[in-house]
């Protein structure tokens, strides 16, 4: 009989303890790996973020004021310019627009609701700092967020008994360079193309998905912005409701539509690294001017990643702590089984088994447990990671969630606030529903999935633990004399 | 050849110094069967302990074939168990969740000798110390006490040691069993020149054998035995 086999019968002379010591560390290492996953889960979803968005910029003319507007706008000069600074690898420009439904617009006007009080974008709406006075222009869309969906605040009748008119939340088209949305993070495309033809006889438009649906409308289908008509090339889906209620053209299409030609209403700004985007912001902002642009990041996503990186180090932690555990109890378990042992452990020494024959044989017995331990644990694991880690996730991101919804609310409250005033700023990245404004959907859009190479490597820690946990008792008694062993019996 | 040299070995207990083996000498050449005698608590597993480097004396030597236990380090002493001793212990001693040849394959294991070999082997010492055949894969402890003293002996005899080391080998047995083990144990020394050391409180196994020592309050004296007791004896 081999050391090995020894070994494997020893581990079950005892069955219902075997049996028990195997659930108990099914427990630890199914907690250790599950914690490993959503820390491997997590950490991927960081490096996802910063690989897409991380490495942006947004430049925005400078001295906006909010919903008031203002500043120069962007120039094609600009744009050359800040491809120009170091380490930066692209620069998308982009014109926004605002669309109002032409049959609403009309009746507004018969109305005389125009130019009432709460201008567009209110403040911590759609408009943010230095954001250009975006055109509005009319089309044949209907919004996709209705205006009873925002607490019926325009429906209801007046103390002085006028009715208002049906109002809704204007549509935001914004003219781009490259199939990227406000923030640079590439257009999630869920049917057919992207806009393909960038020139300025394009007519080629990405809907999102509510506000196509919303209107009836399809690959190939067809709309107007301003009489022109213009072709429905793709749906994309931004994530999030206020972020589906928009529209993407070609940049040079929208500078036509908006009568500026040459004009932008920000810069994208694609840094070649993460570890340069802080220079490449200095040396944008040197080469722009202060008072020309303001080169911001998005702070949404840095608070996300922060929120994230609590999270993995939450989960390192706690993996850290169970296998701990998982190790602990190895320990222990080792510790009594080589104390029982003890008088078999001298006669191995009488008859001339060497200290490592004795050491090897605990360790593999040792092994043996961990092994049942850590196949009931992987398990385990594969069910509870994933709950896991959205607990983690959604207890550790409360404040993000928050101020992300907070935001959402006054973004809400600015669009539907009228949409007369002329003036509101729609530049910011993330005031209706860009992808930092959804910070909530980001963070709880990891997947924990329990792959075999964190699954192995996690074992492989066990096992390490489990070898150390076997030795230090075995041959801590194997190197006593033989007598010593036999007398104490 | 063994040598024992002003062997001491003390313990402490409590504020009482106890010398279980109180400057003992003697030698033994090999292929003699000798016996130690004396009363419980007389030190004589002690002294089996001490030549057989299960523990170190207090002071004094185990020199044997030249080689002295006393300089040697850990290491060397757990090879020296293993290629040069074989254990008879007194409650046999044996691995209770293994079978009876698995057992005795354990030494030659640890010798490094391949599976089939052991396996042959351990069979073949099973068959000599007459345990039946259908025991062999049986575990220890559903084998009776005369049958567990049979698959100790084949255990110890498992590497060919030069020396034999068995505590009351016949303490657990029947007449008729402990007379078929002393047989066994003459029968091994003519065979393989072994020698063999028993400690028994056994007056007619101590008869049987070519010399007897006593153990008395740690001192050891010789004592005169029958000629030609035992068959084989040498001259």
């Amino acid at each position: 009989m081999s050391v090995l086999a020894r070994s494997v019968g020893n581990a079950f002379r005892n069955k219902v303890r075997t049996a028990a010591v195997v659930a108990v560390l099914a427990v630890a290492i199914g907690l250790a790996l599950a914690m490993l996953v959503a820390n491997q889960a997590v950490g991927a979803k960081v490096q996802e973020l910063n690989a897409s968005v991380g490495t942006v910029l947004t430049v925005n003319p400078a001295g906006g004021q909010g919903f008031e507007g203002g500043g120069e706008p962007l120039t094609a000069n600009q744009a050359a310019t800040a491809a120009a600074v170091p380490n930066v690898s692209a620069v998308v420009g982009t014109s926004s627009l605002r669309l109002r439904n032409a049959t609403e617009a009309a009746a507004q006007t018969a109305a005389g609701g125009q130019g009432g009080p709460g201008g567009q974008g209110g403040p911590g709406g759609q408009g943010g700092p230095g954001g250009q006075a975006a055109a509005t222009l009319t089309t044949s869309l209907t919004a996709a967020v209705d205006a009873g969906t925002l607490g019926n605040r325009n429906q209801a009748s007046g103390t002085t008994g006028t009715t208002q008119p049906v109002r809704s939340l204007p549509i935001t088209a914004t003219g781009v360079g490259a199939e990227v949305d406000t923030a640079g993070k590439a257009l999630n495309i869920t049917e057919g193309t992207g806009l393909g033809d960038y020139s300025a006889e394009s007519t080629n438009a990405l809907l999102g998905t509510t506000l196509a649906a919303k209107n009836n409308l399809a690959i190939g289908s067809t709309f107007t912005i301003n009489d022109q008509t213009y072709t429905v090339a793709g749906l994309f889906d931004a994530g999030t409701t206020f972020g589906n209620n928009a529209a993407y053209l070609t940049l040079p299409t929208a500078q036509a539509l908006a009568g500026v030609p040459g004009e932008l209403s920000s810069m994208i700004v694609t840094v070649d690294s993460l570890e340069n985007v802080d220079t490449a912001k200095t040396a944008l902002q040197a080469a722009l001017g202060t008072d020309a642009a303001d080169v911001t990041q998005g702070q949404n996503l840095e608070t996300a990643v922060s929120s994230l990186g609590s999270v993995k180090n939450i989960s390192f932690i706690a993996f850290i702590a169970a296998l701990g555990t998982a190790g602990l109890i190895i320990l222990l378990i080792m510790v009594m089984l080589v104390r029982e042992r003890r008088r078999e452990i001298g006669v191995l020494k009488a008859i001339g088994a060497p200290n490592r024959t004795i050491g090897l044989q605990f360790v593999l017995e040792a092994l043996v447990l961990a092994a049942l331990g850590s196949a009931a644990g992987a398990i385990i694991a594969s069910f509870a990671s994933g709950g896991i880690a959205s607990a983690l996730i959604s207890t550790n991101t409360t404040s993000t969630t928050t101020a992300a919804t907070t935001g959402r609310g006054a973004a809400m409250a600015g669009a539907a606030g009228g949409a007369g005033m002329p003036g509101g700023g729609a530049g910011f990245p993330g005031g209706q529903g860009g992808p930092f404004g959804g910070a909530s959907q980001l963070l709880t859009s990891v997947t924990a999935s329990a792959s075999p190479g964190v699954i192995a490597g996690g074992i492989a820690a066990v096992f390490g633990v489990a070898i150390i946990g076997a030795l230090v008792p075995a041959l801590l008694t194997a190197r006593i004399r033989p007598i010593e062993v036999l007398r104490g019996e | 050849m063994i040598e024992v040299k002003n062997l001491v070995r003390t313990f402490n207990s409590g504020d009482r110094t106890i010398k279980p083996v109180n400057d003992v000498s003697f030698e033994l050449a090999q292929g003699t069967l000798a016996s130690i005698v004396g009363k419980s608590g007389s030190g004589k597993s002690t002294l089996l302990s001490l030549l057989g480097a299960l523990d170190k004396p207090t002071s004094g030597d185990v020199v044997v074939n030249g080689v002295s236990l006393a300089k040697m380090p850990d290491r060397k002493l757990t090879e020296y168990r293993r290629r040069d001793i074989g254990f008879v212990f007194q409650q046999f001693n044996l691995i209770p969740n293994l079978s009876a040849v698995d057992n005795v394959m354990l030494p030659m294991e640890f010798a490094g000798l391949r599976r089939a070999a052991r396996l042959q082997r351990a069979r073949e010492l099973l068959e000599q110390v007459q345990l039946d055949p259908e025991k062999h894969g049986r575990r220890i402890n559903r084998l009776s006490g005369g049958e567990q003293q049979r698959v100790a002996i084949a255990r110890a005899l498992a590497n060919e040691p030069k020396l034999i080391l068995a505590d009351e080998p016949t303490g657990n047995l029947d007449e008729q069993t402990g007379d078929h083990i002393i047989e066994l144990l003459s029968s091994l020394r003519r065979e393989h020149n072994t020698t063999i050391l028993v400690v028994t409180h056994d007056r007619a196994l101590a008869n049987k054998t070519d010399r007897r020592f006593r153990l008395q309050q740690g001192k050891l004296t010789e004592e005169p035995v029958r000629a030609k007791a035992v068959a084989g004896a040498p001259a």
